[in-house]
């Protein structure tokens, strides 16, 4: 189960729509590979009532 | 909530080149979106924005940039040809943002001298738009002999193209809102 992200702006819980595979960029984020996909699990998230968009790796919200 | 909010859809110009025929266009492109009821628009030229080329991607994310494109609902992107492709500084600046992108909607406006209209150059952006998490649309609009297009004064010459920006700007419009409510309700599951 994913932890919600709240909206900065709003104070309300954003919705989750998206996944990335990203690659590691330097050594401090080999920790977030995920070892069965190759790579970091971008997450992006979008607030319903004003529409901002923020995005976490998903090691770090799980 | 969201229904109430204008849909914001700005046109990037996407050359720096000195005599560009794509600013007419870019121009124009933003006029008729300004039409549509419920849609803001502006036209963003990035000759005009300070991202440096000593350094690439989201290193040198823009603040304004960035802020116009977080607040998008769906991009339209007016591209020339040059030597078969698009030019390198619109993937520059592209490639300067991702999160601000994803699952909105694009329509690409192809320019160019010749008689294609900005394809080849439009083909090359494909691929870029799907890395980028932008969604894009059927229609295209295409510019073709695009210094005869317009006067010296941007005045659009040739009527027949604003039937296809309509049929081009219902689309987008259409998806824009369609990907506004997947993006703030519609959970991933």
């Amino acid at each position: 189960m994913k932890k919600r992200i709240n909206c900065e702006k709003c104070d309300v819980p954003m919705n989750f729509h998206a996944e990335k595979l990203v690659d590691p960029v330097n050594p401090g984020e080999e920790a977030f590979v995920d070892p069965h996909l190759g790579g970091i699990v971008e997450e992006y998230h979008s607030c319903p009532d004003c529409g901002e968009t923020t995005s976490i790796r998903s090691g770090k919200t799980s | 909530m969201g229904e109430t909010r204008p849909l914001y859809i700005p046109v990037l110009l996407g050359t720096t080149r000195k005599g560009r025929s794509s600013l007419h266009v870019a121009q124009l492109m933003a006029h008729e979106v300004a039409k549509r009821a419920g849609v803001e628009t502006e036209m963003i030229d990035i000759a005009r924005l300070p991202l440096p080329t000593d350094d690439a991607g989201e290193a040198i994310k823009d603040a304004g940039y960035s802020e116009r494109m977080n607040r998008a609902d769906a991009l339209v992107i007016v591209s020339p040809e040059y030597n078969h492709g698009y030019p390198g500084l619109l993937k520059h600046v592209l490639d300067s943002c991702l999160k601000e992108y994803v699952h909105k909607a694009v329509g690409l406006v192809g320019v160019s001298a010749g008689p294609f209209g900005g394809t080849r150059g439009i083909q090359g952006l494909l691929p870029v738009m799907r890395e980028l998490g932008l969604v894009n649309i059927f229609w295209d609009v295409n510019f073709s002999s695009a210094h005869k297009a317009f006067d010296e004064n941007g005045k659009l010459l040739d009527g027949a193209y604003l039937k296809r920006i309509d049929k081009f700007l219902a689309e987008l419009i259409w998806m824009a809102k369609t990907l506004r409510y997947g993006r703030e309700n519609i959970g991933l599951e």
